[in-house]
């Protein structure tokens, strides 16, 4: 059953932001750049001194989205309540405008792997990924959003297709999702699904951001091909066109750049966010002209 | 069809020591299911290694590289982190290499990581408001000796046989002219942490002083500490503390001599 939440809308407005990280910080607060929103991973500013006082000075110019990549909402032993606390006394500090985390797990045994690992698609994963969102909106009053993973492997057990394990934990917790277009497309490439197909399947109303990073092509021995979700370079052609067919489906939606290896000058995020932003707009006139034939 | 704790647990062992339990649950096809967690595995060994290399840049420059991977991978696999807060990761790393054979030949080494691992509370501790010397104004006089101070999250003491601060910071200016002129015979140094708003700042210190205020810092009684300290020149050094912001908050002890 779900608990009592709180909505909110998003204050962010549909258009392109970026991830903001260490290496940007500075270049950030002496000249803030022209993007509309910044996201941060939350677990970066969960203690004091320079980086959440950044985190302030950015949030007085800028809404800004928590992404957390630790809460680890698919493990089966439970929540750990005290990172959970960290996470809220962040938010309350912060206000964010957005909230989210992966449907994937990251500790098992009390020890954090440090790693977004895959889960088995199963009927008992649903309910436990479920149940935490329940406890995670309840505890945070607010309602998240949940990024469907890059993966590269699947359990010989899973009997749900990824694309209605997200839809479902949407129906079933009221949370939205966060849908990674790069990650989406990682995974069909990986697994042989058809990327088009996926995107069509997520329910478009619950769908309150969307994300678009680089990925990196490892050649295989029996000469075919893995793709590995690195954060490490440019959104490819491929996925800047998938992310076109998502803008169709889903409506014009906050959208972000993620670069996490090899960070770029903040010159290059901005100008893939401008990018997004062209596409977004052509989108909208394509949607508007169909609309008046 | 295994439960998702028996998934999880098995991964876990395949993360951490390696074993292979987890590849009967994963499909097999001409990428082999071993691989595939090795990719898992491998990016959470990097990032906690890269965690560890934050936290103590100095060690690595001492030992290198290859020494340093090698000695993560171990204290990795012994202490892997409890929380998803890898700032506050590697606070047993350390006493770790104090028991590192490879490394015994560095006597220094464990201390410039304590050192590192000061520093790198300090850098994360939490925001506190300091003490404001106007809040003590209202103790009755009376009452002054049994003030016990609470020391802001960010300050912290410690110290060493060995100058490891002179070691730490010729490490990580490259300075090795610096570095090779160090006498490690040259006395132990009692050392003040603190973050200020450009960084944290390493102070050291006379051993009185350190003594005064490791008595303060700990939460004893301002007579206690003043007693310890047998200095007429106690008074000043607090004066100093409390300027520098170095208390968030004070109770009154049950006992003057606490």
């Amino acid at each position: 059953m779900s608990p009592a939440i709180v909505h909110r809308d998003s204050p962010i407005p549909a258009k392109a932001g970026i991830g903001l990280r260490f290496p940007h910080h500075q270049a950030v607060l002496e000249a803030p750049p022209d993007v509309t929103f910044m996201e941060v991973h939350t677990e970066n500013y969960m203690g004091g001194g320079a980086p959440i006082h950044c985190l302030d000075a950015v949030r007085r110019d800028f809404p800004v989205s928590l992404h957390g990549v630790g809460l680890s909402l698919g493990s089966a032993e439970g929540l750990d309540l005290a990172h959970l606390e960290r996470i809220r006394q962040v938010a309350e500090r912060t206000e964010p405008a957005l909230m989210s985390e992966h449907i994937a797990w990251s500790v098992s045994g009390g020890t954090y792997l440090a790693d977004l690992l895959p889960l088995p698609m199963t009927e008992e994963a649903l309910a436990i990924v479920c149940r935490h969102v329940d406890q995670v909106q309840s505890a945070l009053k607010r309602k998240i959003l949940v990024e469907n993973p890059s993966t590269y492997m699947q359990f010989r057990h899973s009997t749900i297709p990824e694309w209605e394990f997200m839809a479902a934990v949407a129906a079933r917790t009221g949370c939205g999702i966060l849908c990674d277009i790069n990650n989406i497309f990682v995974s069909a490439k990986n697994h042989d699904w058809d990327p088009s197909a996926y995107v069509a399947a997520l329910p478009p109303a619950a769908i309150g951001e969307l994300h678009l990073a680089g990925h990196s092509v490892r050649e295989l021995a029996d000469g075919g091909t893995l793709r590995i979700d690195d954060h490490g370079s440019r959104v490819i052609d491929e996925v800047w066109a998938l992310y076109a067919e998502a803008l169709r489906r889903f409506g014009p939606l906050p959208t972000l750049i993620e670069w996490d290896t090899n960070v770029p000058a903040l010159d290059v995020l901005v100008g893939e966010a401008r990018h997004a932003d062209a596409l977004i707009a052509t989108v909208n006139k394509e949607v508007c002209r169909a609309d008046a034939a | 069809m295994p439960t998702l704790h028996e998934v999880q647990t098995a991964m876990r062992h395949r993360l951490l020591d390696d074993a292979d339990a987890a590849a009967a649950a994963i499909i097999a096809n001409a990428f082999a299911p071993a691989d595939r967690v090795s990719i898992y595995r491998n990016t959470s060994r990097t990032t906690l290694t890269n965690a560890l290399r934050l936290t103590y840049p100095a060690v690595q420059r001492l030992v290198g590289e290859d020494f340093f991977a090698a000695a993560a991978d171990t204290y990795i696999s012994n202490e892997p982190p409890r929380a998803a807060w890898l700032d506050i990761y590697g606070s047993s790393f350390p006493e770790f290499l104090q028991g590192f054979r490879p490394a015994a030949t560095l006597r220094y080494l464990a201390d410039v990581a304590r050192l590192e691992r000061t520093v790198g509370r300090a850098l994360h501790a939490v925001d506190a408001a300091p003490l404001a010397p106007s809040q003590l104004a209202n103790i009755a006089e009376a009452d002054h000796s049994r003030v016990c101070f609470v020391p802001h999250p960010s300050v912290s003491l410690m110290s060493s046989a060995y100058p490891v601060d002179a070691i730490w910071r010729a490490v990580l200016a490259n300075d090795d002219e610096t570095l090779a002129a160090i006498d490690l015979s040259a006395g132990a140094v009692w050392l003040l942490v603190e973050r200020s708003a450009s960084g944290v700042e390493v102070t050291r210190t006379a051993e009185e002083r350190w003594r005064f205020a490791e008595a303060l810092f700990a939460g004893r009684s301002l007579s206690a500490a003043l007693e310890l300290a047998s200095n007429p020149d106690a008074p000043i050094w607090l004066a100093e503390h409390l300027a520098a912001g170095r208390f968030v908050g004070f109770a009154l002890s049950n006992a003057e001599h606490e």
